[in-house]
């Protein structure tokens, strides 16, 4: 097993003993169980669209929470000086870190996959937009937990990092509001930082490779700076 | 004459505006034992941080084993065990999974570590406690398992930051002796603001000041090392 096989594991392990995991995972669930039933209840159509907007939420608020000790804690406890000078590159220090925290949204995602399974028991609907919605989700979740990541590894304090993911998620997702003041051409740049403007698109089952480029572009940039912050003493 | 394994020249480090190492220019043989000796804020931590990658020397270079710590730095951390001074434990670990987990960062291969785990527990009477939890252990205790995380990849080189600090007595004498059967076959740094212990456990002494490296001396030539102490610094 490679130096981030050993480093994931243990991130994994430390994730699913800490009671973060199971609280956050269990009031998303909660939270989606209630809005489902409620959607269905009321419009009785087969569709995701408004409970896909409603993980967009919830994912915005409750990651920064998920993501708040990754660096924060070990920087803490003084442990992050274990981890980095250990014989391992800093970047498998940062990947482990971000998969394993991917791999808990990823596990909440998962358990709301019974939502399009009863839309298929009792209706029909349309697929596109559902394998679309989740495609965004998973989209969503590697650059919020990367943010994440990043503004854990600049703190000993959990809740300034939380606190400030928190910020740069809703700064994120109303950035296309600035266009209205912004002059040509820095409009456009606003438009495109918007977070909810390139999920909104993937929900209605259109799939634009700018995107998805965004979300792959903005997660790699924020692992990246974590690898330098970290490496840089 | 042996080898010299450290080799640190003309090494700058400074913190924004602060000086906390001055061109400080040091060799330690194979098999030396150096205690680092000066007051607090003498520059001791900063200098073993910077042996063991943890930090990077603003000017001049470090070496260890003949691989740069800034530009070869996993190489060079290979041949490193540390113990930081404020024993940094992942506390809701076990101690055999603690111990296996370090291990494997290192890159013990997985079919060796209980090998490896059963050599640092008899070395270090751990045997009783590798079933327990971190956060159950007594602070002697837990120091035995910061020293033996440095120990488990059986490195050259054993680098222990204040390692008496917060010991009781006979924890103080029980962590001498291990050091002084670890000098056996390792070479060893050690950094204390504690002048009786080094004298105790060094072969050489270097006198750190603001930062500067004032004296290199033997222990055995030097019989009264207070006295030079109090007039160096």
């Amino acid at each position: 097993m490679s130096a981030l096989g050993v480093l994931l594991r243990k991130e994994i392990h430390a994730a699913f003993v800490s009671p973060i995991a199971y609280v956050i995972g269990a009031v998303f669930l909660l939270v989606m169980g209630y809005t489902f039933s409620l959607t269905l209840f009321f419009t009785k159509v087969a569709n995701l669209t408004y409970i896909f907007h409603q993980m967009y939420v919830l994912l915005v608020l409750l990651t920064p929470v998920l993501t708040m000790r990754a660096f924060a804690e070990e920087r803490r406890t003084d442990t992050l000086e274990l981890l980095l000078t250990a014989p391992v590159p800093t970047v498998s220090i940062v990947l482990a870190k971000f998969l394993a925290s991917l791999t808990l949204v990823t596990a909440m995602l998962a358990a709301s996959i019974v939502y399009p399974a009863v839309l298929w028991l009792y209706g029909q609907p349309e697929w596109a937009p559902i394998y679309g919605g989740y495609l965004a989700l998973l989209l969503l979740a590697c650059l919020l937990v990367s943010v994440g990541m990043l503004t854990s590894s600049m703190t000993e304090n959990q809740m300034v990092a939380a606190t400030t993911s928190l910020g740069v998620f809703l700064m994120l997702w109303f950035a296309d509001s600035a266009a209205y003041l912004a002059p040509e051409p820095l409009d456009a740049l606003f438009i495109n930082l918007s977070l909810i403007g390139h999920f909104t698109t993937f929900v209605r089952g259109s799939l634009f490779l700018s995107d998805a480029g965004y979300y792959v572009t903005l997660s790699i940039l924020a692992l990246f700076i974590t690898t330098r912050v970290l490496a840089d003493r | 004459m042996s080898e010299p394994v450290i080799v640190a020249r003309r090494v700058t480090k400074l913190y924004g505006g602060v000086t906390a190492i001055r061109d400080l220019t040091l060799e330690v043989e194979r098999g030396e034992i150096l205690g680092l000796l000066g007051p607090n804020g003498s520059g001791k931590t900063t200098l073993l941080r910077m042996v063991t990658g943890y930090l990077s020397p603003t000017t001049g270079s470090l070496t260890v084993a003949g691989h740069d710590t800034v530009r070869d730095p996993l190489a060079a951390r290979r041949h490193i065990g540390y113990v930081p001074e404020s024993v940094p434990l992942y506390t809701h670990m076990r101690v055999r999974e603690f111990l296996g987990f370090m291990a494997r960062l290192h890159g013990v291969p997985r079919p060796a570590v209980g090998e490896a785990l059963a050599r640092v527990s008899e070395r270090l009477d751990l045997g009783g406690v590798l079933s327990m939890p971190i956060r159950t252990l007594s602070r002697g205790y837990r120091q035995r398992v910061a020293i033996a995380q440095a120990l488990v990849h059986n490195p050259d080189i054993v680098i222990l930051d204040e390692p008496t600090n917060g010991l009781d007595p006979r924890q103080i004498i029980e962590t001498r002796r291990l050091l002084l059967e670890l000098a056996r076959d390792h070479t060893i740094l050690i950094s204390s603001h504690i002048l009786g212990e080094i004298e105790k456990i060094a072969r050489h002494v270097a006198i750190l000041l603001r930062g500067q490296l004032l004296a290199v001396r033997s222990v055995a030539d030097t019989p009264d090392l207070e006295s030079l102490f109090l007039s160096l610094t």
